[in-house]
């Protein structure tokens, strides 16, 4: 940082600071946005949209398009869960698909694979969950090649044409940072309800990061690469479809990884504009707080979400392997012959025994007896800390931060922000952080914003309180990093829905339900970091320092915090867009803030409002974004790393 | 193997085998008259806005100059002939532009200014699909890091030229097996790219680059990413390749001792211009300018230097008895220059006549040094 | 499933006979919507297997329960069978006057939603369950964040129940919560349930928590037409929403207008359709405490009503 730009940051800072010390004495415009400033962005929004459905017939376009979907869908609902459609060749019994998995599985990664893919299935019909799964399935088995497919298009077309990619970047920044809920509303209006919608919302949603990693793994193709392919004579689209897409292959089938991630995380989600199957089925028994039955769904997405991440990472990361000449057809063909014989078996035992075709219901095992009562038995130890706990957080803490913060002049607020944005990045960050912040505050919807940003703020700094430490604590073991790691990511895929139940029990509908329940997801991210900042601490560094004679604590608060603090706050920064997404989702708690509006919203399927709530949570994400990134991009530069 | 152009040059171009290669080039029949690639005035500037700098390309800016505003030239006011069948290595440090250079000829990328004649066309104004063709029919390159296709098998590699211009399935894997076995890579032809070792991996370039028999083979930096060790086999492997072929080659190095090893002429470059274009000998001679000068310096020349360099006309020097060959360098005749008892001694080329004599007073001089 | 389907479809053959005579029935799925309650899910089920054992086919789509009126208009859904007075009247009465819904048939049960306790509240304020013995227990249901103010635990605000009105014209010591879902609400009365702590809370009749916890509403002054808009209907001469809320709403089926032209049996069906709140009650429990699957539930409920829905197909 500069003097200057330390000196006009601070400069904005006290301007902030007077405006709150004069609050009492200011105009009525400075301390709320005057009515000539809000907008009716919502209206626009809603003009703009019947105009596109009932003048330019979008309609028809959207519908045409759903009832492609929809062909396809039948045809996966058939083969998945028997549904009555062409082919008219399902349901293929659980048994078949379970070792097919396995087999992909061994083919892949070997033996652990082969069981974690197969165990998934297992599981899950074991469970009498089958029905439900293959239901979710068959919109995720089209969604994903449609998002493979859509992304790929896309990633190219911005890789032609720079034109194009500027245009579709600020596009991709606003659907990654948006809450779901945001843009399933449109879709309501154009497509309607159903599966078909939920497969559309499901794309939409899943195609970004397809966009990138094909951008991404096109731009690393190397260069010598693609000038021997021009050698070789191959015209652009040889050029294209023969030399640079297989050779970014490993780039482009993260993506479709990510792909895959995306859509598992919209399982429950869409289930609000009729995704069928698991999600569906949970938010049901969580309807009835049947908490054990919504526990074992959301170990089966987990499940299905650990292994569909591994497999198609090992995809990704398989490299072909020759074979010697003269090896016959047969050993070739070897897995692929196992597996037909494995078929042929499975399709033996579902003919003679239906238990290998479908579990029922009423064969499955379950073990939503004991997770009830445990919980109720940790209920109820808890309760006499929890009570405490409400009494102190809701009183000394809760209450009196949101109070303040609905206090605060917004005219404050903003220059607040204008200061920091200009002391991490000088004028040009100043002028982003307004340009996301002064919509919000032109929206009409500032009380509410302030309120979820009051619920971010505190939850994200209970997340560091929790997470930092946790980190540390696991670094300091590789073996302990990688459990770790893996709690987080089993955290992290679990439904947070189901995360919602159990908090109410322990807390009641209140603020610390809410921020109880936006810590478990907000810390995930920066016990992540945490331990990768410090295990990304250059060994020879930390070598040198014990050489100084530097102790444990010294090492990790002079040489190991500073210079994993620019990759920590990477992780704060993925905090702050998990609580967002989180708040919006804990509105089913109760809470006054966006989410809740964006949930009424929802429901009265309102395009416009639902739309400029989206925009109001994504331009906050984004504001914290901007000034994360520039900021540790700053110092991972001076620190020469 | 190679289809050639006519059957007058096949036996003018083929060297005998036993002679070896690097140790005749000057019998490998270069027709200047016939230039297979002519540039003329090339320059390559990068940066913003080139076009701009265009009108005063013409008074011949400095690099300085022009970097003061904003540009880089990386081809510098080249020009160039380079003869059928000619072997051309272009030498300079990174940096020098020649790898620019190799891509302008091959028009990888557009020159800022000057025109390329390969073959009496202008290739800066062919169409794309002309500019496929040719590549497709004359053209073949070998790279620095290979560039091969990581996701197919080496006969897939090498025949993938063969695949781009239309090829059926079944001819293409021939010729690439054909290839293959030319390298000595027969049974590696199922492997991918990566399970083969860095030498390897090159041979599948080299292959690859050779499928389409093309008239002109351009070789960026080939061996530049191999080991030392694997750097010389490959260099020998290059020469006994280059002995069946007869096609025009550019080859780019930054290693003057291979320049010096493989060339029939050599062009070194410095910030984009070529500082020198001679023949080896010549260029070990007589330098052009100190930037030359300072690769020459710490060449034993005697390694450089071939008998029909140091030849003078025979009559008159009453040179007889036993001649030596042409082609052969000073070190290779060292013993002999040292224990002859003649003063001169005669210089036959390859067919055994007699082109001139060798003063062996200047080869001795030269072979020990020159007296202070 | 499928094959007892089939046996209700040789049950029902005789009522299939009559309805087929007269008209045909489009062979398209009728598209049946779901929704997160199980009384809803089950009925469904019931329609649609009755539907099915005419012949047609049914698909069930999970569907939000407030935006399923706009797509019952595009026709994306065919009918709702559970369209309740207090919760979706009025997004049900603003799809009505867009046009391309209409109301088929009025059950038998009547809706009540307003404030309910569970019984053990009762043991601690024994005046219940009248409306002013409450407000004197107000103390009783303080929490931290209501202050010294008793709290009740209202549903999602967009279920628009004016509660907060309520308790500021009846001038009540009580501050309104709003959760955010219908599971907030369960997950409070069961930790209440745990520590037998007295909670008043909105709920609504029928539903599968009368079976769980048993408990009562609130008796406020009676409803009257007019006393939500006007001051001088309800008790207090003053005030609007001095009253509780009606105690017998209307269910409605609600239905596509294209649907009498394309399923003309289906529909005639539909028109007889009428449930009363112990059979939707006993539907809700079937699956709430008895862990049946919906499906199950209602072929279940099918077999042992067979009294019930057959005059319906005849």
């Amino acid at each position: 940082m500069t003097a200057g730009q330390a000196r006009v940051a601070w400069g904005l800072v006290a301007l902030a600071a007077a405006l709150v010390m004069l609050r009492e004495s200011l105009p009525s415009g400075l301390v709320r946005p005057p009515e000539w400033m809000v907008l009716p962005f919502a209206d626009w929004i809603n003009a703009a949209f019947a105009f596109l459905r009932d003048d330019l017939g979008l309609m028809t376009l959207t519908r045409a398009f759903s009832d492609v979907m929809e062909a396809c869908l039948d045809v996966t609902a058939n083969l998945l869960y028997g549904k009555n459609r062409w082919p008219h060749l399902g349901p293929i019994p659980w048994s078949v698909i379970a070792v097919s998995a396995g087999m992909v599985g061994f083919a892949l990664g070997g033996w652990r694979l082969a069981a974690l893919a197969g165990g998934t299935f297992v599981w899950i019909a074991v469970m009498g969950q089958w029905q439900w799964a293959m239901e979710t399935l068959s919109v995720i088995l089209v969604a994903t090649p449609f998002s493979v497919a859509l992304g790929l298009g896309f990633g190219v077309l911005a890789w032609r044409s720079q034109a194009f990619e500027r245009l579709l970047n600020p596009i991709l920044n606003i659907a990654q940072s948006m809450p779901h809920f945001a843009y399933m509303i449109p879709v309501v209006v154009f497509i309607g309800v159903g599966p078909k919608a939920a497969a559309i919302v499901t794309i939409i949603f899943s195609v970004p990061p397809m966009i990138r990693m094909t951008l991404l793994g096109l731009r690393k193709v190397p260069p010598e690469v693609v000038e021997s392919g021009k050698m070789s004579g191959a015209t652009r689209w040889q050029l294209l479809t023969r030399v640079r897409i297989p050779t970014a292959r490993t780039d482009i089938l993260i993506g479709v990884n990510q792909v895959v991630m995306q859509c598992l995380a919209m399982v429950v989600l869409a289930s609000f504009i009729g995704m069928p199957g698991l999600g569906q089925k949970l938010l049901q028994l969580l309807q009835a707080l049947k908490i054990g039955l919504s526990i074992e769904i959301g170990i089966t997405i987990v499940l299905l979400a650990v292994m569909l991440d591994r497999l198609s990472k090992a995809w990704a990361m398989k490299q072909p392997v020759h074979h010697m000449p003269g090896v016959r057809w047969i050993e070739r063909h070897r897995l692929l012959l196992i597996w037909l014989g494995l078929v042929a078996l499975t399709s033996a035992l579902a003919w003679l025994h239906p238990y290998f075709i479908e579990v029922e219901r009423k064969q499955a095992l379950s073990m939503a007896g004991p997770v009830d009562a445990s919980m109720k038995v940790f209920i109820r130890a808890m309760t006499p800390v929890t009570e405490w706990l409400r009494w102190f957080l809701i009183t000394w803490v809760l209450i009196p931060l949101r109070d303040a913060f609905l206090w605060l002049p917004f005219a404050a607020v903003l220059l607040l922000l204008a200061g920091i944005g200009w002391a991490v990045g000088g004028r040009r960050s100043a002028l982003v952080c307004l340009a996301f912040f002064l919509p919000i505050a032109m929206s009409g919807w500032w009380d509410r914003a302030m309120i979820t940003v009051y619920m971010v703020c505190v939850s994200v700094l209970v997340a560091v309180l929790i997470g930092v430490p946790a980190g540390l604590w696991g670094a300091a073991r590789p073996v302990r990093a990688a459990r770790l790691l893996f709690l987080c990511d089993t955290f992290q895929t679990f439904p947070s829905f189901i995360y919602l139940i159990p908090v109410v029990m322990l807390f009641g509908v209140n603020d610390v339900a809410v921020v109880a329940s936006v810590v478990v997801f907000a810390t995930v991210p920066i016990i992540r970091y945490t331990i990768e900042g410090i295990l990304g601490v250059p060994p020879e560094i930390v070598e040198a320092s014990s050489m100084s004679g530097a102790t444990r604590g010294q090492i990790m608060r002079h040489v190991q915090l500073p210079l994993a603090l620019p990759t920590m706050m990477v992780g704060a920064n993925q905090s702050v867009m998990f609580s967002l997404f989180m708040v919006i989702i804990a509105a089913f708690i109760g809470t006054q803030d966006l989410g809740q509006e964006m949930q009424r919203a929802l429901s009265s399927t309102d395009v416009g409002k639902g739309l400029v709530l989206g925009f109001a949570v994504a331009f906050m994400g984004l504001m914290v974004d901007h000034l994360i990134l520039r900021w540790s991009d700053g110092r991972h530069r001076s620190l020469g790393f | 193997m190679n289809a050639l152009p006519d059957p007058v040059t096949l036996s003018t171009t083929l060297p005998p085998l036993s002679a070896g290669w690097g140790t005749v080039p000057k019998d490998r029949h270069v027709n200047e008259a016939e230039p297979v690639i002519a540039c003329r005035n090339l320059w390559k500037v990068f940066g913003d806005r080139p076009d701009r700098i265009l009108s005063r390309l013409n008074c011949n800016p400095s690099a300085e100059e022009l970097r003061q505003s904003g540009l880089i030239a990386a081809v510098r006011d080249v020009s160039l002939t380079i003869g059928r069948g000619e072997m051309l290595v272009v030498m300079g440090l990174s940096g020098s532009g020649k790898s620019t250079l190799v891509r302008c000829l091959s028009r990888l990328i557009d020159v800022t200014s000057g025109a390329i004649i390969v073959e009496g066309r202008d290739i800066g104004a062919m169409t794309e699909t002309e500019l496929i063709d040719l590549r497709r029919r004359k053209m073949g390159m070998v790279f620095q890091s290979f560039g091969l296709l990581p996701h197919r098998t080496v006969v897939d590699n090498v025949a993938f030229p063969l695949e781009m211009r239309g090829q059926d399935r079944s001819t293409r894997i021939a010729r690439a097996m054909e290839m293959l076995e030319l390298v000595g890579l027969k049974g590696r032809e199922s492997y991918f790219p990566r399970e083969l070792s860095g030498g390897q991996q090159q041979r599948v370039g080299i292959a690859r680059s050779l499928a389409v028999e093309p008239e002109i083979w351009f070789l960026d930096e080939p061996f530049s990413a191999l080991d030392p060790l694997i750097r010389r086999e490959m260099q020998d492997e290059f020469l006994r390749l280059k002995g069946m072929l007869s096609n025009t080659i550019v080859f780019i190095t930054h290693d003057f001792d291979e320049a010096l090893r493989l060339a029939d002429r050599i062009a070194i470059m410095k910030d984009g211009a070529v500082e020198q274009c001679d023949t080896p000998e010549r260029i070990v001679m007589s330098p052009a300018t100190e930037y030359v000068a300072k690769f020459t310096s710490a060449v034993d020349r005697s390694r450089v230097v071939r008998a029909a360099a140091l030849a003078i006309p025979a009559e008159g020097t009453g040179a007889e008895g036993q001649p030596v060959a042409a082609g052969q360098t000073l070190r290779d005749l060292a013993r002999l220059i040292v224990s002859d008892s003649r003063a001169f001694i005669p210089v036959a080329d390859a067919q055994g006549h007699v082109i001139g004599a060798l003063d062996r007073q200047r080869a001795v001089d030269l072979l020990l040094g020159e007296p202070a | 499933m499928q094959r007892k389907v089939l046996l209700l479809a040789t049950t029902a053959s005789l009522g299939l006979c009559a309805a087929a005579a007269w008209a045909e029935d489009s062979s398209d799925p009728i598209i049946i919507p779901i929704h997160n309650w199980s009384s809803q899910i089950v009925m469904s089920n019931v329609i649609g297997q009755i539907f099915e054992s005419l012949g047609d086919s049914v698909e069930y789509v999970p569907t939000d329960s407030q935006a399923v009126y706009e797509a019952i208009r595009l026709g994306d859904v065919t009918f709702e069978p559970e369209v309740w007075e207090g919760a979706y009247g009025a997004s049900f009465t603003a799809a009505v006057e867009k046009g391309g819904i209409h109301d088929v048939a009025t059950h038998d049960a009547v809706t009540r939603e307003d404030w309910w306790y569970p019984m053990w509240t009762k043991e601690a304020c024994p005046g219940l369950p009248d409306w002013q013995a409450l407000n004197e227990c107000a103390a009783l249901f303080v929490t931290p964040e209501t202050g010294d103010k008793g709290r009740f635990l209202g549903g999602p605000v967009d279920w628009l129940k004016h509660d907060q009105e309520k308790v500021d014209a009846l001038g009540m010591n009580f501050v309104v919560v709003n959760a955010g879902s219908a599971a907030a609400l369960w997950a409070e009365i069961s930790a209440a349930e745990e520590q037998q702590k007295p909670i008043v809370v909105f709920n609504w009749t029928p539903n599968f928590a009368e079976a769980v916890w048993p408990g009562e509403f609130v008796e406020f002054p009676a409803w009257e037409a007019g006393c939500d808009t006007d001051p001088s209907v309800g008790p207090l001469p003053d005030k609007t929403y001095d009253c509780g809320n009606p105690a017998n709403g209307y269910l409605k089926i609600a239905a596509w207008d294209g649907m009498p032209e394309k399923w003309p049996a289906a529909y005639a069906v539909l028109q007889q359709v009428n449930f009363t709140n112990a059979q939707i009650a006993e539907m809700a429990k079937m699956v709430d405490v008895d862990g049946m699957e919906p499906e199950d539930a209602a072929t279940a409920w099918l077999e042992a009503n067979e009294d019930v829905w057959r005059p319906w197909v005849e």
